[in-house]
């Protein structure tokens, strides 16, 4: 009887109308959720987006929005993905994209800066002539805004591989507060390296045991480069690659484009020379006299709360600087910005910065339309708000945009380029990050007493010949 | 009745059983032993074999046989970042071992419990953040001019210490910053060893007239020293390893006075793209790593004692 009745039983069971109910919530669950699961709701995800590798610290959100949504505004057809890298500094920057062509997932557009042009342009980078030439009235306009020493330096060995966006030349910030507790007045413009001296030891006497007249970071950029170019040297001899007739005849007058070549080529390793000697004597002895410290290495972050508190008389920066110092509630008038100080000249070093399409791509010309994109005025203005850098256009870099963060003194930031034609970038050869290392390496221990120049140097010369002999 | 009876003692014996029992084993330790072949076996074995080739990751790597290794030994920076490695790895453990040790001995004593308590989280503390974020805040506090660590030494009359710009200052200081870090796990295996002391061996000790210094050197240590073994082959093989604090505090420098092996290695493969140079220097690594543990085995037969 009771068998029976089981057998009766019409419909599924309670238990199989749950088991049931469970699974076909749950496929509805991971159909609804599909996109998520598989990252597909990612802007840009996917194969068919052009992507596009910026430095994180130095572009922030709504910076990147600017960048992707004012870019697909103008090209419906082309999604744009942004890859904020965070990176402490360039080399690490660089380091980081490597690692990403390494692992097949390389961008079409990276963001080099100096550190790494040639680098790029060696291995990586596409040359821009043909669609530079091709586009030409289109970016007349653009070089007409820059000078001629930026373009030169993003380029090698005759081709273009960059259009520059950014600039920095390492001029030298005063805190005028601690030269006033000293009694002292800014330098003048073209003031030498011994009324820069004599400045330094002023400040010493009057600012006592807390104040440190001049302090400096340990790197290829505004290191110890910014000397050796003052003192008409450097660690690798350079010239010119022959070639870039064909940029500079179409775009440049003769008079800004004479001398102009087809790039900076930075060959033999000259570390022993007399005035690269003579200049590491100079800074060991300010060392001795404790007008500066032995620098650290990195990327002197926290030198900007030093400075804006009147613990540090001046230092080397570029126009990033001014940014900075008004976010750390510096007052426009309490610093101002000189060149750095002449000795044999007064040939200042400078870094940049552009967007380098990558030979990896499949989007080439998206790439290029997003290069010429990038140098647009309302782009720049866009995206350099903030003064932490300088806009490599002329006409951008005006008395309305220091207002606000001063410092007083802002045409000496492009001034470096007009007032000394022959300012170049630091150098930095495909070889870069060894010659880097050599430096900063070498630049420490050279510095830690007087008698230990020579011997520093000499082993940066074998350090600087290893390098430039290696195939990479 | 003993036909069924030997019927079923056969069927759970059985073959087929034991062929179950061996396929579900299998089945669970999959996971894991793929684990150990994908992520540890695997990478090991291409490195070994990256060491032979040239490789920018641009390119197809080259072929190059031993040019790799014996670049490696003529390379002044590789054998100083030995060099230091090894001289780092005697500080840094030696300290961080001694400490632990001290401050366990020292919890161990008469403590309220939940000060106890709040002195192990405290030192443990700092193992779980981020070496590199640590060293980036020590950067600071270690800076000659305008860090705190000399404004305090000020206030009792010593001069400023140039604790990240010279060469035995530099040392002094990534290792100081390690050990911070690094102790508490020391820390933490010195309390389980010490837990794990029955109560009456003290006593005994103490009937015998054994106390203090007598007894945790005559008692206490030989106890510990499984223990013991454990913490110094873990530190050694972490300090071996070391590159987050050298990397962020002193880059390396001044000179090469804190270069590591792991930031040679890192430097030659990432900011060089000399993979297989890195290649070879990190298969050496792994050698020395590999010596000094079985060095720290075979000590163990002489110096560590089991209940």
């Amino acid at each position: 009887m009771s068998s029976t009745g089981r057998r009766d039983r019409i419909g599924p069971s309670r238990r199989a109308l749950l088991r049931y109910g469970a699974y076909g919530a749950t496929a509805a669950g991971v159909a609804a959720s599909w996109d998520r699961l598989t990252g597909a709701d990612i802007p840009g995800r996917g194969g068919d987006a052009l992507t596009v590798a910026t430095l994180g610290a130095s572009i922030d959100p709504a910076a990147q929005r600017v960048l992707r949504e004012g870019f697909e505004r103008l090209h419906p057809e082309i999604k744009v993905r942004l890859i904020p890298v965070q990176a402490t500094d360039w080399p690490d920057f660089f380091a980081k994209i490597l690692t990403q062509i390494a692992a097949g997932t390389a961008p079409d557009v990276v963001y080099v800066a100096t550190e790494g042009v040639q680098l790029f342009a060696e291995n990586l980078g596409v040359a821009l002539d043909d669609r530079v030439r091709r586009d030409a009235d289109e970016l007349r306009e653009y070089f007409a805004d820059v000078h001629p020493a930026l373009v030169e330096s993003m380029m090698y060995e005759g081709s273009l591989y960059q259009l520059p966006v950014e600039f920095n030349a390492a001029d030298m910030y005063l805190n005028t507060s601690v030269l006033g507790g000293a009694g002292l007045e800014l330098p003048a413009a073209d003031w030498t390296r011994d009324e820069f001296t004599a400045l330094l030891r002023e400040l010493r006497s009057a600012g006592g045991s807390g104040l440190t007249p001049y302090y400096w970071t340990n790197r290829l950029w505004g290191g110890v480069v910014p000397w050796l170019f003052v003192n008409d040297t450097n660690i690798l001899s350079e010239s010119k690659a022959p070639g870039g007739r064909w940029l500079w005849d179409e775009f440049y007058p003769a008079d800004l484009a004479a001398g102009r070549g087809g790039g900076y080529r930075w060959t033999t390793p000259q570390a022993t020379s007399a005035p690269v000697a003579e200049v590491y004597d100079y800074l060991t002895e300010l060392i001795q006299e404790g007008l500066c410290s032995r620098p650290e290495g990195g990327g002197g972050n926290n030198l900007v709360g030093v400075f804006s508190t009147g613990r540090v008389g001046v230092t080397p920066a570029g126009g990033f600087w001014a940014g900075g110092l008004h976010e750390a509630g510096m007052d426009p008038a309490g610093y101002d910005v000189r060149f750095f100080p002449r000795w044999r000249s007064q040939r200042h070093q400078f870094g940049g910065a552009g967007y380098a399409l990558l030979r990896t791509s499949n989007k080439p010309d998206e790439a290029w339309e997003f290069i010429k994109y990038s140098v647009r005025t309302e782009v720049l203005e866009a995206l350099f708000q903030a003064n932490q850098t300088t806009p490599a256009r002329r006409s951008m870099v005006d008395a309305a945009r220091y207002r606000e963060t001063g410092p007083a003194g802002w045409r000496t930031f492009y001034d470096t380029l007009d007032a000394f034609p022959d300012t170049g970038p630091i150098p930095a050869p495909p070889r870069v990050t060894e010659v880097e290392l050599a430096l900063t390496k070498h630049t420490s221990t050279a510095l830690s007493s007087p008698g230990s120049v020579r011997s520093a140097l000499r082993a940066m010369q074998n350090d600087l010949e290893a390098a430039m002999e290696r195939d990479l | 009745m003993s036909g069924a009876r030997r019927g079923r003692r056969r069927g759970v014996g059985g073959p087929r059983h034991q062929r179950a029992a061996r396929l579900l084993a299998a089945v669970f330790l999959a996971p894991t032993v793929i684990g150990v072949l994908v992520f540890t076996v695997v990478p090991i074995v291409g490195s070994v074999l990256l060491s032979f080739f040239r490789w920018n990751v641009i390119d197809s790597p080259r072929w190059a046989g031993t040019a790799n290794y014996r670049e490696m030994v003529t390379d002044s920076t590789v054998l100083v970042s030995f060099t230091n490695t090894l001289l780092f790895m005697v500080l840094a453990v030696g300290l961080q071992i001694f400490l632990a040790l001290v401050l366990a001995l020292a919890l161990d004593g008469r403590l309220p419990n939940w000060l106890r308590t709040a002195l192990r989280s405290a030192f443990f503390f700092p193992l779980v953040l981020s070496a590199a974020s640590i060293s980036v805040v020590m950067k600071y506090l270690f800076n000659q001019d305008f860090g705190v660590v000399n404004w305090a030494l000020g206030q009792v009359g010593v001069s400023p210490v140039p604790w990240l710009t010279h060469e035995t200052w530099a040392m002094v200081a990534v290792v100081l910053v390690y050990v911070w870090q690094q102790f508490g796990f020391s820390l933490l295996l010195f309390i389980g060893g010490l837990n794990n002391i029955p109560r009456e061996m003290h006593e005994a000790a103490a009937m015998d007239g054994s106390t203090g210094w007598r007894k945790h050197l005559h008692i206490t240590l030989p106890l510990l020293s499984p223990t013991l073994l454990v913490a110094s082959v873990v530190g050694v093989i972490n300090a071996l390893q070391v590159f987050e604090q050298p990397y962020v505090l002193t880059d390396g420098g001044p000179g090469d006075a804190t270069r590591t092996v792991v930031m040679v290695i890192y430097q030659n493969a990432f900011e060089q793209l000399r993979f297989g140079s890195a290649s070879a220097v990190g298969v050496l690594l792994f050698g020395l790593i590999l010596a000094m543990t079985a060095l720290q085995f075979r000590l163990s037969r002489r110096f560590v004692h089991y209940q």
